[in-house]
């Protein structure tokens, strides 16, 4: 009796503390947890927004399993999901190691302003710059072959060659930034690791080898964590370059959700789909912490 | 025999450097190359836009593409909305993840734990993978095909709090301490003593939440329908993406494309010219944090 009594003095007292988070709390509520109850929900419903929703089992989990379509785009998603992972990773620890060697370092600051430079844009932006420059009609890459008298190619059409370029714009929008983190682990390596191995008489190939690289596997992992937490949302880049002749090769998991569910309004279908990618991203993200935890 | 290997070890060194900075050189001007050519194109004429040449300075300069791009695409009204969505929802996310970051600060107080557990597992919750039940719940709210839902998506997120908890944490109690005992009230310890020292973080978070507002584009898609409450990156696309497939629409000239361009990102380059430090600052802490 006593306790709750203090209990609620407490609460009252610390009235305003409350009163603080509460818009936070709010919002995650209506924004994060009533969704995903919501999603789930949906998911097993034939969902419509006017008239009854029926319950109808596993039988939306069942469709979206059973077409064609949703395999072609998993498909999509896990190579282009698992080549950005990568190479988003490497190349930018290569470009930090690379940029670090610099002695010049108002050079140094400038390649590193101007590589972040198109992570600050949308993908509407660098889409729209990337669509440009390789038309056949006034984009520059055409321009340079015309200068050795190929004739233009509607590069954007070609569907063998749509995932490695949608690879390598994505890899040109994010190198700078992940690039920004190699180098500040490389700053925090300690110089005496340099100074002994200089001593032993290593080249600057071997201290790179056996100092840096082991010095950065901590950073990397970080960043390989990140790309796969990111992997397999990719929805803008798709949404502003796809077109429908090279939609077979790049169309992916959430661009497909949308379609269903939003322009569709296949709302159960969609959400199943959403609920299977939670699962699928949930399942990844933790068996990659753990086999990085442990083998690296 | 020394200082020969001293000599072939310098002029391999030599050879290092030079190849290294060639290929910086490259990466560059693979980075700059297209941005002064989207900047040259935007300054010439229809015709010359569409030349197989390569345009790194108009050859003869002129305004038609801006003007086409204000008179005939409008594009002022989705720029004034963008910045309405983008300066309301920066200025509110700041307060509202500030409070509820200064709360996390508080050593006891009931339900802490719940409410910590609360604020952080959203994080694991990306937005992507809920849209439908989202666009179910601004139904709901009856937010659909307005501004507001652009500016409340978003408004407060795990990673804001974090980080103003973090700032907090560094303010002396003392001074919170010697204030409470002048009689002074927890919000005004709050508004008065706590956030102005705080400053550098509402500086990250602000920054962060402006290029990312600035840049909203999946929401938009999701909630908006009326061409007047178009954001700039709604209209942007409809602008640069893919006329030539779908040229039953009246053609733009890539001159006016790329002015758009120009102008939604001329206020990301402003913000990032002036604000640098702060912008990896945040980068390294959203990624010390995974």
């Amino acid at each position: 009796m006593r306790s709750i009594g203090r209990t609620a003095y407490r609460i009252r007292k610390d009235w305003m503390l409350y009163l603080l988070i509460l818009p936070a709390v709010v919002y995650f509520i209506l924004f994060a947890y009533l969704p995903v109850v919501d999603g789930t929900n949906i998911s097993f419903q034939d969902y419509r927004f006017v008239g009854e929703s029926k319950y109808i089992g596993f039988q939306n989990y069942q469709t979206v399993f059973d077409t064609a379509g949703f395999w072609r785009v998993f498909r999509n998603t896990i190579i282009l999901g698992f080549s950005n992972v990568v190479l988003t990773a490497f190349i930018p620890m290569f470009l930090a190691m690379m940029l670090n060697e610099v002695m010049f370092s108002p050079w140094k600051r400038f390649v590193q302003t101007i590589l972040y430079l198109p992570h600050l844009f949308s993908w509407v932006v660098v889409g729209g710059i990337w669509i440009f420059i390789l038309a056949p009609n006034g984009g520059i890459v055409n321009a340079i072959r015309g200068l050795f008298g190929a004739d233009p190619v509607f590069f954007l059409v070609k569907e063998n060659l749509a995932r490695p370029l949608y690879i390598g714009i994505n890899l040109w929008k994010q190198a700078g930034y992940v690039c920004i983190l190699f180098l500040a682990a490389i700053a925090g390596i300690n110089p005496e690791l340099y100074e002994a191995a200089m001593i032993d008489g290593a080249g600057g190939f071997k201290r790179a080898m056996y100092i840096t690289v082991p010095e950065l596997l901590r950073t990397l992992k970080v960043v390989l964590l990140l790309n796969v937490m990111g992997a397999l949302r990719i929805f803008d880049q798709i949404y502003v370059m796809r077109n429908e002749v090279v939609a077979p090769k790049v169309d992916v998991l959430m661009y497909y959700v949308y379609i269903r569910g939003l322009e569709q309004f296949d709302l159960g279908y969609a959400a199943a789909i959403s609920v299977f990618i939670f699962a699928i991203t949930l399942v990844i993200t933790l068996t990659s912490r753990r086999l990085m935890k442990y083998h690296v | 025999m020394r200082s020969n290997q001293i000599s072939t070890s310098l002029f391999s060194r030599r050879l290092f450097v030079i190849a290294n900075n060639i290929i910086l050189v490259v990466l560059v001007l693979s980075m700059l190359v297209p941005l002064i050519n989207v900047l040259a194109v935007s300054f010439t004429t229809d015709l010359e836009s569409f030349d197989r040449t390569i345009k790194l300075f108009p050859r003869e300069p002129s305004t038609v593409g801006y003007k086409i791009l204000f008179e005939r695409v409008a594009i002022l009204r989705p720029f004034l909305n963008n910045t309405i969505v983008t300066v309301a929802g920066t200025l509110l996310h700041v307060f509202f993840t500030s409070m509820a970051g200064y709360v996390l600060t508080k050593q006891r107080f009931i339900g802490k734990a719940l409410l910590v557990l609360m604020v952080t597992l959203p994080m694991m919750i990306p937005f992507q993978m809920i849209i439908i039940p989202v666009f179910v719940m601004m139904r709901r709210l009856g937010l659909m095909d307005t501004l507001y839902a652009l500016i409340l998506i978003d408004i407060v997120a795990t990673f804001s709090i974090l980080l103003m908890k973090n700032y907090f944490e560094g303010i002396p109690v003392s001074l919170a301490e010697s204030a409470l005992m002048d009689g002074a009230k927890e919000f005004t310890i709050f508004s008065r003593i706590y956030l102005p020292l705080a400053l550098p973080g509402i500086a990250t978070i602000s920054i962060f939440q402006f290029v990312s507002r600035w840049n909203q584009f999946l929401p938009a898609v999701l909630f908006i329908n009326s061409p007047t409450k178009y954001t700039l990156q709604i209209a942007l696309r409809s602008l640069v993406v893919n006329q030539e497939l779908t040229s039953t629409t009246q053609q733009v000239a890539n001159n006016t494309r790329m002015a758009g361009i120009v102008i939604s990102i001329i206020p990301l380059i402003f913000v990032y010219v002036f604000a640098q430090k702060y912008f990896i600052k945040g980068i390294m802490i959203g990624a010390i944090k995974e």
